[in-house]
Parts: C-alpha cells; structure tokens; sequence
C-alpha cells in the first residue's frame, strides 16, 4: 500500500510533519471560530438557519399589482427588537464569490495531507470526495433555501458538519500516524 | 502555483469580518424620535413598477424582500417624526443607517447603527469627523455630500465609509420622498 501513496507523511522530513502540524492546528482554530461565527448569526439547526436565508417573498407568490401600505403600531420594545440577522440575495452572492474560493483552497489543502496518508485507496476518494463536497451542499443549501424552500436548511446544516467532520478525520488520522511512538523505541 | 497563492490572499483579504452594533436600535429610536410615546410600523408592499421605480431613482437599491418601512413616532396623536433602518452592502459588510425627518419633512438626524468588525474603526474616524452632522436638515430632493465635507480631516478608508454612509442616507431620502406623503 505504501509504494501506491505518492508521499507518506509517516517517513516524511520532521520539518514536513511540524509543518502539516501547524496548518491543521490553524485550520482547527479557524474552524472553532468559524463555529462560534456561525451560533452568533446563524445558528445550527435548519429552522434557524431558514430563518437567515429563506426570503419572505418565498410565502408571498409575487409582488403586489399596486402598492400596498399597511401600517400596525408597535411597542418600544418591538421598535427596538433587533432583527434576525439575515442574508439577502446580494450579500450571498458575496458571500459565495469570497467563501468559496477559500473554501477550495483548504479542501486542497487538506486533501494534499489525505494523499500522505496510509489509508485504502477508497478511503482517500472518500475524504476527498467529503472535503470537496462539504462547502458544496453548505452553499448549494443556502442558495436553495432562498430560492426554492426553507426545507433545503437541512443542506447546509449537514454541510457545515461536514465540514467538520471531514477536518476532524483527517486531523486525527494524520497526528497519529505522524507521532504516534514507534514500536519498540524512540525513532 | 502563484495564482492558486493569490486567489488564497485576495480571498482571506475580501473575507467578511461579522457585524458589530454600533448603537443599539432603541437608543437611536430614543434619540432620532425624541419625545415620542406610541410608534407605528408603515410597511410599503411595492408593486414592480415601484419596485423599478425605486430602484432607477436610488441608484441600483432595493428594499430587502420588496418592503420599505417607516417608522413613525407620535406623542399625544401628533407626529414627532419618522425613522428609516437602510442597509447598505460594502464589499467589506453591511453597514446600517438610521435616518430619521421631522414633520417638516427635513433630516433630524443620522445614526450609523451597525458596521462589520473590519470597518468599526473606519466609520468611527468619520464619525468623529463630525459626519452626521452634515445630514441635519438636508431635504428629500437634496443629495447628501457629507463624505466630502470631512475628506479633509479624515483617511482614505474612512472617507471611503462615509461614502457608503453618504449612499445610505440618499436611499432613505429617495424612499422618503417617493413613499412617504
């Protein structure tokens, strides 16, 4: 199985293991705030992560033939309740131009280290396939819930974990077949 | 290589920092609508001609999800005032404006109530600069220019700010004059 890896981070320089150490160590932190991030203005269930994304319009079938004005009165409290906050379609397209292409470049990243480790063939498609795929079903289930329903939530909900789940294999299959001790000794 | 190096730089560099509530909407309820005791929501459903409208007259804006709201105060059955929240989309994060008019239908005052982490420290110069106060009394039909009343005194990113503050108060004032008879 060894001579199919291109590399193997086991026999690799201590220099390339320390280095490999701190880009997950970095990644691990700014996925750790990337998760309190998303508490903060977003939440992680799909009923609040609707309410972010999903238009209003979404209920309303089209846009009035003539303007309609209503007025209703508030109380001091209602005045000042913040809004949730939300992502209109403008911010998301932001949101995606500046997301996803550093979302690639992580899952590249991270997918150079799955190909350094002693894993089944399989097992790198898949990780691969799932650092890839996260970011896809995280935005594809944003862009859903805005423009098609509230129910594709669930999409970028399963894709933030994801996300997370994919880091946390990787991180923790490659610490440990990087310093895991040597049987019998020192190395 | 290089490429993939610097989408990676211009990506972590365009990233959106996370909004920071620079004052908290009842305290600039309180100070835009002083006086006022009872408040009403006044929700404009626009149509897509008002819509189009709007959107020709404000330059490229549109009110989230096609609703334009005002906010009006009232103290023993008379009008204090109306306020507008209007969210403006910086390639750095929203920024939120509140403006609000007399009964004379002039500008009372300005208050920046929400900015990103990244830009906190520009909008606050230009605050500082006395940016708001360029706004008091400006008419709907006016265009507001208070980003090159305080070019001078301020740096390149905070004038770059109150340009977006300036774009701010121009759709609440085009809103205002459309809407609001």
């Amino acid at each position: 199985m060894v001579s199919e890896m291109p590399y193997d981070l086991r026999q690799a320089d201590t220099r390339v293991k320390w280095l490999v150490t701190c880009l997950l160590a970095t990644f691990g932190l700014a996925y750790l705030f990337g998760g309190w991030m998303v508490a903060l203005y977003a939440g992680f269930t799909p009923q609040a992560v609707a309410v972010t994304y999903a238009s209003p319009e979404m209920s309303m079938a089209m846009p009035p033939g003539s303007t309609m004005m209503m007025e209703h009165p508030m109380t001091m409290e209602q005045m000042g309740a913040e809004t949730p906050h939300t992502v209109d379609r403008d911010l998301l397209i932001q949101d995606t131009h500046v997301h996803v292409p550093m979302y690639g470049v992580i899952a590249a990243a991270l997918s150079l280290v799955v190909l350094g480790l002693d894993l089944a063939r399989r097992w790198g498609y898949t990780l691969i396939t799932l650092l890839f795929l996260a970011p896809w079903l995280d935005f594809a289930g944003m862009w859903l819930t805005k423009f098609a329903s509230s129910r594709f939530a669930v999409l970028t909900v399963a894709g933030g974990f994801a996300m997370g789940l994919a880091y946390s294999i990787v991180a923790g299959v490659a610490l440990w077949q990087m310093w895991r001790p040597a049987p019998g000794g020192v190395q | 290589m290089k490429q993939l190096l610097a989408s990676a730089v211009a990506a972590a560099l365009l990233h959106i920092s996370p909004t920071v509530v620079l004052v908290k909407r009842p305290d600039a309820v309180k100070q835009l609508l002083p006086g006022a005791e009872q408040f009403f929501a006044r929700e404009f459903h626009l149509s897509d001609q008002d819509a189009h409208r709007l959107h020709e007259d404000a330059g490229d804006w549109h009110p989230e999800n096609g609703v334009l709201t005002f906010y009006v105060g009232k103290q023993t059955g008379s009008e204090v005032g109306t306020l507008e929240f209007v969210r403006v989309d910086t390639p750095h994060g929203p920024l939120e404006v509140a403006v609000s008019f007399t009964p004379q239908r002039t500008v009372r005052g300005v208050i920046v109530t929400k900015v990103t982490v990244e830009t906190k420290p520009w909008v606050l110069e230009a605050l500082r600069a006395g940016l708001t106060e360029h706004y008091r009394g400006l008419k709907p039909t006016d265009t507001p220019s208070a980003a090159a009343a305080i070019k001078d005194h301020v740096g390149e990113l905070p004038d770059y700010m109150a340009h977006h503050v300036d774009e701010g108060v121009s759709r609440a004032l085009v809103a205002y004059r459309d809407f609001y008879k």
